[in-house]
This record gives C-alpha cells, structure tokens and sequence, in this order.
C-alpha cells in the first residue's frame, strides 16, 4: 500500500510488472532505466539467474517530483514470471499498489498469459485483494513482431481484459508503449489516493 | 536520521545511542521505508529496503517449507562490520529493521537495545488519527507535467 509521509509530505507507491516468463517485464525496467535522468532514478536492481531470467525480482526506484505538493515516489517491481517461482511471485506482490500485467503476444504464448493472469488473480486473493479494488493496466508487448506470430491487442482483449481496465500494446524492447504503460498506470493509483481516504503514515499488514 | 512518523524518532535515537550502530533501517514487510539513519543517498535506502524486505519474506517461507516457524533474525558478521536483520510487530503491523554495526558496537548490544526500541515503539505508536485526504482533485496536471520531465516526452 501507499505510504504517506504527511510531515516530510512524501507518498510512496509500489507498482509490480506480473506476466509470464520472458514477456518483457524486466526489459520494461531495463528501458525505464536507461531513459530516466540519473538523478531521478536508483539503481536497478536484479536478482537474476545466470541464465538472466529474473529469479526474485528486478527493482528500480523512481522519484516523480512534486505531484500536488507531495515528493511522489515510485518503487517498480517485477516478479519472475516462470511458474515454478509463486512463492516469490507472492512476495513481491504483497503490498502493490498497482500492477502491470505485460503479456505476451505471440499467438504461441495465449495458454501462458492466460494462466499467469489467474495466477494473479489468485495470488491477490490469497493477501485479501480482490483484483476489480487493484489500478491494473494491461501491456501486450512485442507487438512489433510478424503479425503471422502474434494476436492484435482486440485478441488479447478478449481474451484477458473482462474488467475494461487500459490495455496498450507495446515494443518493450525499443521502448514503444513503455512509458505510455507506466503513466496510465501511475494516473491509475495516484487517483485511487485522491478519491479513496489512504492509509494514513506507517502502516503494513 | 529521517522517519515518516515523528513519533518513531525517539526510540530509533536511544537505540542507535546506546547500540552505537551506524546504519539502521526500519521498513515495512512490503519494502516501504519508515525510518533511516545512516544512509546518504534516498534511492540506497530504497533499494536496501527492497532488498531487506525480501529477504525477509523469503526466509520466512523457507522456515516454513523446513517445517519450522519464520526466522526471527539474520545476523552476518564481518570482518570489518556486522548486519543484524529482524522482523517485529508494532502497532501499526509487522516492521523490518536493518542493522548495521561495526568494531565500536556488538552483536550482543544491538540484540540487546533492539528488544528495548521494539518494545519502546510498541508504547510510543499513537491512536491512529482519523484518515485525510492526500491529493487535490487536480493532481493529474502535476503528475503529467512530473513524467514528462522524467520520460522527456
């Protein structure tokens, strides 16, 4: 959840990049990374396999600047998408704020978003969160590829997007959708602070 | 020092006088920082809070998968400092603190004070005041104009 400092006036928002293995979370990151300013941004952090698959999570921290008087913060997480990893998918996961759901958009991979989206659905619901309460937006990444090879994002609509929430179709890898995808997502919790009453100072369930 | 909440700041100052710790972090489970000392830069504390907060997390469930219950802390001693990780509830939920120590202090000490400002936070943490609203209704004009200076677009 969203910590607010109402003293230093500071909030601090966690938003977790969920998906299958190899959707393009972690390349997400890696261009976020490379295209922030240095000094509004950390270092990213990945703990990886030697294989580069992410095997707990990537993270980067973000500094927004003033939104509404408040010094915005904003911590990006991945989990690592394989399915062998849940149990780190769930702690990751514990205390989001938001989340993007980056699928893959190769025809090929329909079985794997598809199931790494229930897979969200439940891992929520084991920490009491019901996904229609959570700011989600939906990534179809790589969307540059042979149309032949992949679904268009109306597909993956159907497929995945019952709630209406955004979806984007996006090129991770050369940065296509990737900010457009963090700013609705953003808008998304920054405006669930303004209309719901936040959890006040320091809190963690 | 920095915390989010000032009434965290006393026991947080007698445990780093009396422990004579250098770094100390308290954060949620969740990896969202409460309080700070020690640390230069606010993206470090951070990322050291992600880091913290994971290990944690995954620690627990490893004593769980063993059969046993979470670990209470992790220590790792050095040659030229130690760092002593534990988790504790308060009030306003389960925290994480990140210790830092070196030749001036112990692990001994700092498991020592670190009961007494688990239990001094326990009695300083306020009845939590009524919730109040963060942002203006407007927000969104700074959050654009915010990520168009970060993205440069």
């Amino acid at each position: 959840m969203s910590l607010v400092n109402f003293t230093a006036r500071e909030i601090t928002c966690k938003l977790v990049y969920y998906g299958p293995g190899r959707s393009g979370k972690t390349t997400n990151l890696q261009y976020i990374h490379g295209r922030v300013p240095e000094q509004r941004r950390g270092r990213m952090i990945s703990l990886a396999t030697q294989a580069d698959r992410t095997l707990f999570f990537d993270f980067l921290p973000l500094e927004l600047g003033q939104i509404s008087g408040f010094t915005t913060r904003f911590q990006l997480y991945t989990v690592p998408g394989q399915v062998y990893y849940n149990a780190t998918r769930r702690l990751v996961l514990q205390g989001a704020d938001g989340v993007v759901f980056v699928a893959d958009s190769q025809a090929r991979r329909f079985e794997d978003n598809v199931e790494s989206f229930q897979n969200l659905q439940e891992n929520l619901l084991d920490q009491g969160v019901d996904i229609r309460t959570l700011p989600v937006v939906l990534q179809y990444n790589k969307q540059d590829l042979p149309p032949e090879l992949i679904l268009t994002p109306a597909e993956l609509d159907d497929a995945l997007n019952f709630r209406g929430v955004p979806s984007l179709g996006a090129d991770a890898l050369h940065g296509s959708g990737v900010f457009e995808t963090l700013k609705q997502l953003s808008a998304l919790v920054l405006q669930r602070l303004a209309m719901a009453p936040p959890e006040e100072g320091v809190h963690s369930s | 020092m920095k915390a989010i909440e000032p009434w965290v700041e006393s026991p947080l100052r007698t445990f780093l006088a009396e422990s004579s710790a250098r770094v100390v972090l308290l954060m949620t489970t969740a990896g969202q920082v409460v309080a700070q000392h020690g640390f230069t830069r606010s993206m470090d504390v951070m990322s050291a809070a992600a880091l913290g907060a994971g290990i944690v997390a995954s620690t627990a469930e490893l004593g769980r998968t063993l059969g046993g219950g979470p670990l209470a802390e992790l220590v790792h001693q050095g040659t030229r400092q130690g760092i002593f990780l534990a988790s504790f509830d308060t009030p306003r939920g389960r925290w994480i603190a990140l210790v830092v120590f070196g030749g001036e202090s112990s692990l001994g000490l700092v498991q020592l004070f670190f009961g007494r400002m688990v239990t001094d936070l326990a009695v300083a943490a306020p009845v939590e005041e009524p919730r109040r609203a963060v942002l203006a209704e407007d927000f969104e004009r700074d959050l654009n104009a915010s990520l168009r200076a970060l993205f440069g677009r």
